[in-house]
């Protein structure tokens, strides 16, 4: 990933009329360097979200509400024969901590809680409330 | 498909219809345009073009020249060829636009009727509009009657759109003195005219929506400096084709324009330099003067941005004065031309002695007698070999003299 | 128009507004522009003015867009967009399009500075001559990325930094002017409001496809809450976007071809407007004795403003 810095290059180089493509690879979607999604927002972050898989109801409350689009979701098919998003992960390249997610989160022990950003993931998954 | 509008060898326009007639052959995929006088016309007529079924781009017609521009970098953008008209201020409304067109590299063609710009407000012709755009890294061309607003108006696509250039290019004609003056015009037949011009080429289209592209990106202090650099380096490069494009020109049409026009140059002892409709008067100036046994010459930047400096000197070596004739108001300094050209010379070690005249403002006349006192004035300086002339004049001004020194 | 059912199934959509932009966090600005793009699955193409989207979204060498993507200046998205949908228009009758297989929607989007006040002249322009496009008004009253400035959408006794609070004042003195209205008055085929929202997802998502399946000038005046400007933390974005509708400070509606109104959220009971102002530190010194009557006056115009609505759906007018 490489920062704006690593990027610079000389007058003659730099992208023609200043415009940036997208994708490196549009065929197979693969984003070019010069997309913010190969850019990494992490040090805004004094908190993070924790995702606990075991408590959540794929509401995608979460999903449609992060502005950054943090949520990483996996296609599924389920019962019924009708695709559905499953959450699968956070993208903490992405992620500033706002906590917004947690705060829409609907499940009564909520599935995804804000820990301080040193605490590792399974750490803060076995400090997680337990059911009454 | 747009119908062929059959044109006879030799037509009678004013340099109205000649630049809307460029536009027309261009088939242009994008006209977005609003009117003001003295350049409606050009908007008229291309929108009688259209409703006669000649045209099969769209038109658009939006509310203000603002929108007109901004419209134009949309259109440009989204990939295809772009046109619009304009005049005074109607351009100075525009001119945050302008450098954003130019800073994409967009290859949009305006057609610009020169027009002074208020207050107090006036609607004739001066270059207070040219002048204005001077740095927003649009290449300017120079036509001084309607034949040439018409063949600058055809080689401007060509120069806009070549992959080496990329810039966006104004073509520039005297408000009523050229636009609303009808003169013979020798057109090309449509088919010969977009054969010169050629098939637009895209360059990272937003239509292209396979490959996605964002422009108009943020550059701050790590980036914005190599930007405009870069941009400017293009501008500096793109007289190489802008005289590919004018020889090619001159094979299909027999016409001969150069980075630098000159009349009876080579032996003068002194020069005028002006740009415009002014240019013809001072041929008939030039011409009389020389019966009375002054060897005088004239130049004119065809192209005033990029400036060719260095074209401009050489031209100039052998002249003992030079005078310079700018008409807009050059509000606090020597005019801008005449700074150009002082600067030229400068740069190449040359020191004729040069003056400046203000001319024309608002559309006054100026006559053959009036170049004619210009060429006497700057005679004497040649003839005394420093100048004894003030640094600038105003010509045709009514009250007392009023120069500089 | 995409069908949108249930938020499982939108959530399969994949995102073409992504992250890495440089948006306060909390922002509802991208809460907006994720639901707007993803209510569509034909191409894209955007424009948008200057303001925190644009800033932060297209700031060299990256962009956050997978959808081509232009911003020119801060007062012309309307006309930008105008002209690309005038190319596609010029290209198609003349079989040149790039990609023949795929169907191209228009959305510009514009902060209010830029669509209530500067640019308000290019999209009134831009609607009346009829494009086909979607324009989105990212409405966080005021002037974000300046730091805060007022605007015509900035909503009486406001602090912001140009209508501070001071010794002797209140605050912004105006109320904030109907764009949706005008807009509709614009005869707009299609004109909504909408906020970002867990509970409203679909309100908005579903307005989205519907102004963007739309042929002609569409307008969508979406809320969005800023943490920065308006003071509050910035999990609680969507809560304060909520409150607006509870309160009615901010009601959901749609008209069709400039006339058709219909409320499309009713509160089962509409909240006292307090408890939207005092979320937000913009309007802590409403609560101070002497400005007491600028929370009466705020709900006396909340009062009317819905019974306008109601009245209005209900004569079908
Ligand atoms: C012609 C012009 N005037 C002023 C500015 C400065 N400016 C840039 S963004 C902005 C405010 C943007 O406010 P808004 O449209 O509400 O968007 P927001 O940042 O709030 O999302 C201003 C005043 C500018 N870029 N261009
Ligand atoms: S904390 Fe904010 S940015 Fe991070 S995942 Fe949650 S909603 Fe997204
Ligand atoms: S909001 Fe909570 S329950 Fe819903 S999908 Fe996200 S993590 Fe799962
Ligand atoms: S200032 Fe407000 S609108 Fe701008 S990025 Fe921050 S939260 Fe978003
Ligand atoms: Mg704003």
């Amino acid at each position: 990933m490489a920062t704006p810095k690593e990027m610079l290059t000389t007058w003659d180089k730099v992208q023609f009329g200043a415009v940036l493509p997208s994708f490196e690879d549009p065929e197979h979607k693969k984003r070019s360097k010069f997309h913010s999604y190969n850019y990494s927002v992490a040090d805004w972050r004094v908190e993070k979200p924790v995702f606990n898989r075991d408590l959540c109801i794929d509401c995608d409350f979460c999903w449609v509400s992060c502005p950054d689009s943090c949520f990483i979701v996996e296609e599924v098919v389920n019962k019924r024969g009708k695709k559905q998003a499953k959450i699968v992960g956070i993208n903490y390249n992405l992620c500033k901590g706002c906590g917004v997610c947690v705060e829409v989160c609907p499940t009564p022990i909520k599935s995804l809680l804000m820990f301080p950003e040193y605490v590792d993931n399974d750490e803060a998954l076995k400090q997680w409330p337990k059911k009454d | 498909m747009a119908q062929k509008y059959e044109l006879k060898s030799k037509e009678v326009w004013d340099g109205n219809m000649a630049a809307a007639h460029a536009l027309r052959q261009a088939q242009v995929d994008v006209v977005a345009a609003y009117p003001i006088t003295p350049s409606t016309p050009i908007v008229q007529n291309y929108a009688q073009f259209l409703a006669d079924g000649y045209v099969d781009g769209e038109f658009v017609m939006v509310e203000s020249e603002h929108s007109a521009m901004s419209a134009c970098v949309g259109a440009a953008a989204a990939g295809g060829r772009v046109a619009t008209a304009t005049s005074s201020q109607g351009y100075a409304l525009m001119v945050e636009v302008l450098y954003q067109a130019s800073g994409m590299r967009l290859p949009i063609v305006m057609t610009v009727v020169n027009r002074a710009l208020a207050s107090p407000l006036n609607i004739h012709g001066d270059h207070s509009d040219l002048y204005l755009g001077r740095d927003a890294g649009w290449i300017h061309l120079i036509a001084n009657n309607p034949q040439e607003a018409y063949d600058m108006t055809l080689c401007a696509f060509k120069i806009a759109e070549d992959e080496r250039v990329r810039l966006p290019v104004t073509t520039n004609q005297d408000g009523f003195l050229v636009s609303h003056t009808a003169q013979v015009v020798k057109p090309l037949q449509d088919e010969d005219a977009y054969k010169f011009i050629g098939e637009y080429k895209p360059l990272n289209p937003m239509l292209d929506t396979k490959n996605p592209v964002t422009y108009g990106a943020q550059t701050e202090e790590e980036w914005h400096f190599e930007h405009k650099a870069n941009q400017h380096k293009a501008l500096m490069d793109s007289p190489a084709v802008i005289k590919e494009v004018f020889d090619e020109f001159e094979k299909i049409s027999g016409r001969k324009y150069n980075l630098v026009e000159t009349y009876k140059l080579d032996d003068a002892d002194i020069a005028l330099v002006l740009m415009g409709s002014a240019y013809e008067t001072a041929i008939l100036a030039v011409d009389k003067a020389r019966e009375e046994g002054i060897k005088v010459g004239l130049l004119m930047p065809r192209v005033f941005r990029p400036f060719p400096y260095n074209e401009v000197a050489e031209k100039l070596k052998n002249v003992k004065a030079v005078a310079a004739l700018d008409r807009s108001a050059p509000m606090g300094t020597t005019g801008a031309l005449y700074n150009e050209v002082a600067g030229a010379l400068a740069a190449n070690g040359q020191s004729a002695i040069m003056t400046n005249y203000i001319y024309g403002l608002g559309g006054r006349d100026t006559t053959v007698e009036h170049i004619l006192d210009v060429i006497k004035e700057t005679n004497e300086n040649a003839k005394a070999g420093k100048r004894v002339t003030d640094l600038q004049g105003f010509i045709n001004l009514r009250g007392p003299k009023l120069s500089f020194n | 128009m995409k069908n949108i059912t249930n938020l499982k199934e939108f959530a399969c959509t994949p995102d073409r507004f992504q992250g890495g932009h440089r948006l306060c966090p909390g922002c509802a600005h991208s809460m907006i522009v994720r639901e707007v793009v993803n209510a569509t699955d034909d191409d894209l193409v955007i424009s948008t003015a200057t303001g925190c989207l644009e800033v932060c979204s297209a700031i060299y060498p990256y962009t956050s867009w997978d959808v081509s993507w232009i911003h020119i200046g801060f007062e012309n998205a309307a006309a930008a967009i105008s002209g690309a949908e005038a190319m596609y228009k010029a290209l198609s009758k003349k079989d040149k399009l790039y990609n023949e297989d795929r169907r191209i929607k228009f959305v510009a989007f514009g902060g209010d500075g830029g669509t209530y006040d500067i640019g308000f002249q290019s999209l009134s322009g831009a609607a009346e001559r009829g494009h086909d496009f979607l324009y989105v008004c990212l409405d966080n009253e005021n002037y974000a990325n300046t730091g805060g400035q007022r605007s015509s959408a900035t909503p009486l006794g406001a602090h912001t930094s140009t209508t501070p609070r001071g010794r002797v004042s209140y605050g912004e003195k105006q109320r904030k002017k109907d764009l949706t209205m005008i807009m509709a008055a614009h005869g707009c085929p299609y004109v909504a409001t909408a906020i970002p929202s867990t509970k409203h997802w679909k309100d908005l998502a579903t307005k989205a496809a519907k102004a963007i399946s739309t042929v002609g000038p569409t307008f969508i005046n979406a809320l969005s809450p800023c943490t920065t400007e308006w003071k509050f933390k910035p999990e609680e974005t969507t809560e304060i976007a909520d409150l607006a509708v509870e309160t009615c400070a901010f009601p959901l509606y749609e008209i069709e071809d400039g006339h058709k109104l219909r409320i499309t959220y009713r509160p089962k009971q509409k909240i006292p407007i307090e408890e939207y102002l005092s979320r937000q530190g913009r309007f802590a010194h409403l609560f101070k004795p002497e400005n007491k009557w600028i929370i009466e006056e705020w709900q006396k115009n909340v009062d009317e403003y819905w019974d306008y609505l109601q009245r209005r759906e209900e004569a079908g007018v």
